[in-house]
């Protein structure tokens, strides 16, 4: 027996409405949130057309499939998931193709929902825990006949193959998904060894790794009682939200064997401070407390991870030489040539508690409004 | 000791500073900034405690909050208990013993959190790079502090006490770093406990980590002055740190058996016990078939492991091999001596204990074994003043003496004896039931034959 897909009616409208032009294919994301027992999607997103500075790129292959920019899909999957917030994440991908490239179209899809998964998850710094769902949805749409063909991969399993799905419309899914949001305020001070950005990174990665443990590891208070086990979250009635630390990350192994402190000698270090304000959604069928509590903790990672990786694009575009200057960076960033100039917001999906804002883009706006809308 | 519960708070926090120049001297400055930020964190609102094995979270300084509702700052501390579950801790025998004697303070062991998500502040995120070359120093600070108290102690108490505690822990251990930093080299600071007598009591002293005892001898005699100690007896050696009620000994030895029995009911008697602590060694153990030769050898190591768990050496408790291989080296025997299975007596037991540990001993002979309830005055003696404990080897036995009950005026004596013969585990139900540790009367002994007893004494050093 296949997984179920409860899809969105405005995902529905959304993919009906898709344009393309004559025998070319359309890709795109799937969005939404998985439970053991079923899939929510809420939100589909259009690749967006990649226009390059030059002459349009010639025609790879025999087929439009062949042209299909893996990487520049893979890109987008990435931006987008970053832009989620917590408990959504891409379920999957779609692909409209013309009647002739039906048949090839499965071919295409495990290409990408492989690749995809592989690109977005590279850098992650939570584990999987052995009841996350790690199979993805992929959805074929004939453009002709509307016709839908749904297919799931476990995208643990490289030799997967294709598993039937159920893909069903229904209203207002996301409508009464409770929300949990909390706001953690970040101090970390890394220090950087050797000069190339190679080297910023890994320090920084490292760093961000020894922050994030204790946070996985954390008390989560939900209404004041310990969301520990499998008691289930009521709906609206979350009312505080908080997350209680080790103070330290150091396991007491480590700690017995260690009797004097860990000196580098740096060319530098690097202090990331502020507040980020998290948010996740949990779906409403029987969710547990639990399963809140580790969504949200996922996106303050996530959140801290991906405000930083920001940081560090932005410090590479704009690296001077200013030794011995203190370089104060605050969030704006520039990803010149990723990301279509035009901007389309093609979904806004307003149902009341879900996010309202999923977009493509260009960056600056996008980090502008997300942004404002959180400060 | 007045106390019936002790509460003890565990957390490790990280300190961390950048130095320009560690031999500068600015660094002091930065560390003691840094140490200082630390000190306030604790102080915050965000500083949560928790009660281990239970579902109790205390924030102490927001005028004490708790998360269960009937535990409130003017709560006694007593009630805390109630909330806590006691783990199995596994041990064979479930039932309990005739003898129990109350074993000590309760402890409740907390640990120390932080709420991450009430931020003081709303700032943007940021990111400051500096791009000096610098000295990043990384250290766990183990926080482990103690308050003892009585159970109808508020819970507002405790907790301000506990947090007083972490300050001060702090600043203590801002000055071992000081002191014992040389440039970019920093030693770990460890809190150890002490049991001490009044007027100290209860107190937590600091070590750098890796600075062997030996070397700590000034720090020692700065604190036998400060808590106004004896000075010829070690008090503050890593190895006297109270052993706390609930922790496991991991090298799976018995301490002080003797504490579970009954003493002898014997009209208008005192006790005179061994002071301290032992590990009883006996036939088998370390995978050793010594069934029938080793008895003063596991006597011997039981008297061993007193000199090393109060202070006074830091080496292990030699094997039998490492025992007879000291003989060899005092020329008392050949080298073949060394992989026998050759008895020895208390004039060898005194030769290794002064070749191994340093350790002078008095030889006491009797003739016969009735002799021995002559012996009361002098064995009480020894045990108020020495208190170490006594191998006794005649006939074709050895034993170990741990005390006497002695009754100055009728002359009647017991004597409290642990028996190298146990071939069994670390059953300790067996081992007082079956009278291996136990009270026994004169008639224990060969009535006929000749004892010698090498009775140790203490080095007089701290």
């Amino acid at each position: 027996m296949g997984r179920s897909y409860f899809v969105d009616e405005a995902v529905e409208e959304y993919l009906s409405g898709l344009q393309a032009a004559p025998g070319s294919c359309v890709t795109g994301l799937l969005a939404g949130q998985s439970s053991p027992q079923r899939d929510f999607v809420v939100l589909a997103v259009q690749t967006p057309h990649m226009e390059s500075e030059g002459q349009p790129k010639a025609s790879k292959g025999v087929s439009p499939l062949d042209d299909i920019d893996v990487e520049w899909v893979t890109e987008h999957a990435k931006q987008v998931s970053r832009m989620l917030p917590g408990g959504l994440c891409i379920l999957g991908l779609f692909l409209v193709t013309p009647p002739e490239l039906s048949k090839d179209a499965q071919n295409a899809l495990k290409r990408l929902i492989f690749a995809m998964d592989k690109y977005i998850i590279k850098g992650r710094l939570w584990e999987l825990s052995e009841e996350d769902v790690t199979d993805r949805v992929t959805l074929h749409i004939c453009f002709k006949t509307k016709k839908l063909v749904c297919k799931t991969f476990d995208v643990k399993d490289p030799k997967s193959s294709a598993k039937p799905a159920d893909w069903k419309y229904q209203t207002g899914i996301s409508s009464s998904w409770p929300m949990l949001a909390c706001s953690v305020e970040v101090d970390l001070q890394i220090p950087v060894t050797g000069s190339s950005s190679d080297n910023t990174d890994k320090c920084m990665k490292d760093g961000l790794r020894r922050w994030a443990k204790p946070i996985e590891a954390a008390y989560c208070l939900i209404n004041g009682r310990q969301a520990l086990d499998d008691s289930e979250l009521i709906s609206g009635q979350v009312k505080t939200l908080s997350f209680l630390c080790h103070v330290d990350s150091t396991e007491q192994s480590e700690l017995d064997e260690r009797s004097s402190a860990l000196v580098q000698v740096c060319s530098g270090s690097m202090r990331v401070r502020g507040v980020v304000h998290c948010r996740a959604y949990i779906h409403n069928n029987k969710p547990k407390a639990r399963h809140a509590a580790q969504a949200i903790k996922r996106d303050i990672i996530n959140t801290v991870c991906s405000r930083v990786e920001m940081f560090l694009e932005d410090l590479l575009i704009n690296e001077g030489s200013q030794k011995g200057a203190v370089v104060h960076h605050v969030l704006h960033v520039l990803l010149k040539g990723m990301v279509h100039p035009k901007m389309t917001i093609l979904s806004s999906v307003t149902h009341s508690h879900v996010v309202a804002h999923v977009f493509v883009f260009l960056l600056y706006a996008v980090h502008k409004r997300r942004y404002f809308e959180e400060y | 000791m007045c106390c019936d519960i002790i509460f003890r708070l565990k957390g490790i926090l990280e300190f961390a500073c950048q130095l320009d120049n560690p031999n500068g001297a600015q660094s002091q400055g930065t560390i003691s900034k840094s140490f200082q930020g630390l000190q306030s964190k604790v102080s915050s609102k965000n500083i949560v405690l928790t009660v281990c094995n239970s579902p109790v979270l205390i924030w102490p300084n927001t005028g004490f909050q708790s998360n269960v509702e009937s535990l409130t700052e003017a709560s006694s501390c007593g009630d805390i208990l109630q909330y806590i579950e006691l783990d199995d801790s596994g041990t064979k025998k479930s039932s309990k013993k005739k003898d129990k004697k109350k074993s000590g303070p309760t402890v409740v062991n907390m640990k120390l959190l932080f709420e991450v998500t009430e931020p003081a502040g709303n700032e943007a995120p940021s990111l400051i790079r500096v791009s000096t070359q610098q000295h990043c120093v990384k250290m766990p600070l183990p926080l482990d502090c103690v308050l003892s108290v009585t159970t109808d102690e508020s819970m507002a108490t405790v907790c301000t006490g506990l947090v007083e505690a972490l300050n001060k822990q702090l600043a203590d251990m801002e000055e071992v770093v000081l002191r014992y930093r040389k440039g970019s080299s920093f030693l770990v600071p460890q809190p150890f406990h002490f049991q001490l007598p009044e007027p100290a009591g209860f107190t937590t002293v600091i070590y750098p980590a890796g600075v062997p005892d030996s070397q700590l001898q000034d720090a020692r005699e700065d604190l036998h002055n400060r808590f106004k100690l004896p000075s010829d007896r070690p008090y503050l050696r890593r190895a006297n740190a109270f052993h706390f009620p609930d922790a496991a000994y991991k090298d799976g030895y018995l301490r002080n058996p003797h504490i579970h029995l009954n003493p002898p009911n014997i009209e208008d008697a005192k006790l005179y016990l061994v002071q301290g602590v032992y590990s009883y060694h006996h036939y088998m153990q370390d995978r050793v078939d010594d069934d029938g030769w080793g008895c003063a050898y596991r006597s011997l190591q039981t008297i061993c492991s007193w000199f090393q768990q109060q202070g006074y050496v830091e080496t292990a408790v030699p094997t039998h091999t490492q025992i007879q291989q000291a003989l060899v080296d005092v020329g008392d025997k050949e080298p073949r001596f060394v992989g026998s299975r050759q008895w020895i007596g208390s004039i060898e037991v005194q030769a290794v204990l002064n070749q191994l540990l340093g350790v002078t001993s008095k030889i006491m002979f009797v003739s016969q074994g009735s002799e021995l309830t002559t012996k009361g005055r002098e064995l009480a003696n020894h045990f108020q003043t020495e208190g170490t404990p006594v191998m006794i080897g005649g006939g074709v036995l050895a034993h170990t003496i741990l005390g006497v009950a002695w009754s100055e005026n009728t002359g009647q004596i017991r004597f409290l004896i642990l028996d190298p013969h146990y071939t069994g585990g670390e059953d300790l139900q067996t081992i007082t039931d079956k009278g291996w540790c136990g009270w026994k009367g004169p008639e224990f002994w060969d009535q006929n034959a000749y004892y010698n007893l090498c009775l140790p004494q203490r080095p007089k050093t701290i």
